[in-house]
């Protein structure tokens, strides 16, 4: 009997953390993704310097009055960072829309339409998750050139097939679903059809999918800006690590508060929506 | 059915490669601003009379538009690139130069994720729902947000600079003229960072790979008939689960090869790893079109060979797939 008990007792808990992970998770998720937002908004009135201002000499170590001390033109730091929080993610949040606009309405066409329109679309979105992704996306900043609004929609044509496919295949299921073929058998048009009942039940699994792609987005533009394709004039976290690359000062000490920092936060933006993304994907489809 | 199967993949890699050639075709000659630009990534402003007639002759740019794409679509098949515009080398050449860099630290890396994302992943998966399997899940979710280069620079800075114990560029330690074993040794010492920074980047994909894969060839019956006869623990997770499991890697991993390629563009940057990707950043940033389109074509080529050797091994791997 005691035994048996504390067999079972365990499983209990391990059952429970089973359920919780992608809440707790996803709450991080929340919780980093909304100071990063905060810290965009209010980025002017939190940054102590102009980033665009010689403020004192140039790679100067931290100290008093900059914290993450200054880079090679004398441009502080940490008010380079608070500020490209802003480009960060706008990029990262326009292009991933541009990708969920292109991406559903072609993902609904596809599934609501599969025979000869579907088919040839979801070939497009093969071809398109078969190029090579990172030369592609090189070779188009390169010959659109360096703007921010070139850097969005380069990302934003090259990240719609992934959405596209994923709600293709939930509109095909929802397609044949009672409630709909009821709706049709009574002469509902397709529009009203569409509109009506599979838009709203893809909602969830769209919203999945719109913040994965942010959190990829927001990795592709730092890529892009590192590889000295973005846009010149304005400050990210990408372009402070291009400086930095160019100026060899992961090769100084200069590593700790020059390059460490806005990697840091890259990455904790790309993971913030990367973990909503997962709690809400463990919410639609449990495979913990 | 395999032979239909197969046609139609045939067909579907074909349209990648227009596609990719297409674009190569018309991105430069669409663009706004002047062509010969894009084409010959040339200083139109500076040039003579002359020579602006020379290049657009050479380029074939005055002839109509379906001329020059049947002509574009010539010299590929005659694997004739062209001249790089900075250096004067057949780009070819600079490429066949290159390639064997770029193969050998995609190469390791991804063999070294395969092993480790497969392992780790039927671990987790056995796991299931205990604290290392969330831990391990968490950890993995992490390492899909690092960014590539940045990764780079921190190990440069760790094990170059502060420990100095690696090297943190270049492929071989320039005019050391090492002969044999130590020529070697040079080539593994260059390589160890970079195989490192693009091993920790595609683990993560195989990792979740093969623990979803595993977590549904758990609830399969006949693994429950194995565990029935008496099969246990190991025996049952390594001889019939990871056995069945890794059919769906296989696929992750051919789509990653071809990611990983695409990936050294930026991770042979940091490096100054004097692979094919480093190529492509240099034709970008000096405006050598011509090399950077024939790049992008082997990097394509690259992709479909990866997705093509999948397909001939799933049915390897997988004999359900199997037809005979």
């Amino acid at each position: 009997m005691k035994a048996a008990r504390s067999e079972t007792k365990p499983r209990a808990a391990v059952r429970r953390f089973r359920v919780r992970l992608p809440n707790i998770l996803g709450v991080i998720g929340g919780v980093i993704v909304t100071t990063l937002i905060v810290v965009a908004i209010f980025a002017p009135w939190l940054a102590p310097y102009d980033p665009k201002e010689r403020v004192a000499r140039p790679f100067l170590p931290p100290g008093e009055g900059h914290v993450l001390g200054t880079n090679d033109v004398g441009q502080d730091l940490l008010s380079e960072l608070i500020v490209g929080t802003r480009v960060s993610l706008m990029v990262g949040i326009v292009a991933a829309t541009v990708a969920l606009i292109i991406g559903a309405a072609i993902g609904v066409l596809a599934g609501y339409y599969p025979k000869r329109l579907g088919s040839v679309l979801m070939r497009g979105v093969d071809v398109v998750l078969i190029l090579p992704f990172l030369p592609l996306l090189i070779v188009l900043a390169a010959y659109l050139g360096r703007s921010l609004l070139n850097t969005i929609v380069v990302i934003g044509v090259l990240i719609w097939a992934e959405p596209a496919r994923i709600i293709r295949s939930q509109v095909l299921s929802l397609r044949s679903r009672q409630y709909v073929l009821a709706a049709r058998s009574m002469g509902a048009s397709d529009r009203w059809t569409i509109f009506r009942h599979v838009i709203p039940r893809t909602a969830l699994l769209a919203t999945g999918s719109f913040v994965r792609a942010i959190s990829g987005a927001i990795l592709l533009e730092a890529s892009l800006s590192f590889l000295g394709l973005g846009d010149p004039i304005q400050k990210s976290w990408g372009s402070t690590l291009f400086w930095a690359q160019t100026r060899g000062a992961f090769l100084t000490p200069a590593w700790q508060w020059w390059v460490l920092p806005p990697g840091l936060l890259i990455m904790a933006a790309s993971l913030g929506f990367a973990l909503i993304a997962f709690a809400l994907e463990e919410r639609i489809d449990p495979r913990l | 059915m395999t032979r239909k199967f197969d046609r139609r993949r045939l067909a579907q890699y074909g349209v990648v490669v227009l596609v990719a050639v297409t674009l190569n075709f018309l991105l430069p000659r669409l663009m706004p601003g002047n062509p010969l630009a894009l084409i010959a990534g040339v200083d139109v402003g500076l040039l003579t009379t002359e020579q602006r007639a020379e290049i657009i002759a050479d380029t074939g740019l005055d002839n109509p538009l379906w001329r020059q794409y049947v002509d574009y679509w010539g010299a590929i098949f005659t694997g004739d690139f062209g001249f790089s515009y900075r250096s004067g080398r057949p780009i070819v050449e600079m490429i066949r130069d290159r390639l064997p860099w770029t193969l050998l630290i995609t190469g390791s890396s991804l063999a070294i994720s395969a092993l480790a994302g497969v392992v780790i992943g039927a671990f987790s998966a056995w796991r299931r729902g205990r604290p290392e399997d969330l831990g391990l899940l968490t950890g993995m979710i992490s390492l899909e947000s690092l960014p590539s280069f940045w990764l780079g620079m921190l190990l440069i800075s760790l094990f170059s600079v502060q420990w100095g114990i690696l090297p943190s560029f270049g492929a071989v330690t320039p005019a050391s003229d090492l002969v044999g074993w130590e020529h070697l040794k040079d080539i593994i010492g260059h390589a160890v960072l970079p195989v490192a920074t693009l091993t920790i980047l595609s683990t993560p994909g195989v990792y979740l790979t093969m623990r979803y894969s595993m977590l549904e060839t758990l609830g399969e019956d006949y693994i429950r008939t194995a565990r029935a006869k008496g099969a246990g623990g190991r025996r049952v997770l390594f001889g019939h689960v990871a056995r069945n499991a890794i059919a769906p890697v296989i696929t992750v991993l051919a789509i990653r090869l071809g990611f990983a390629f695409g990936g050294t563009v930026i991770v042979e940057q940091v490096f100054s790893y004097p692979g094919l990707g480093r190529l492509v950043f240099e034709a970008v940033s000096g405006r050598d079109y011509p090399v950077m389109q024939a790049a992008f074509l082997v990097f394509t080529a690259a992709v479909l060979i990866a997705n093509l050797v999948a397909d001939l091994l799933y049915p390897w791997v997988d004999p359900r797939t199997r037809t005979s």
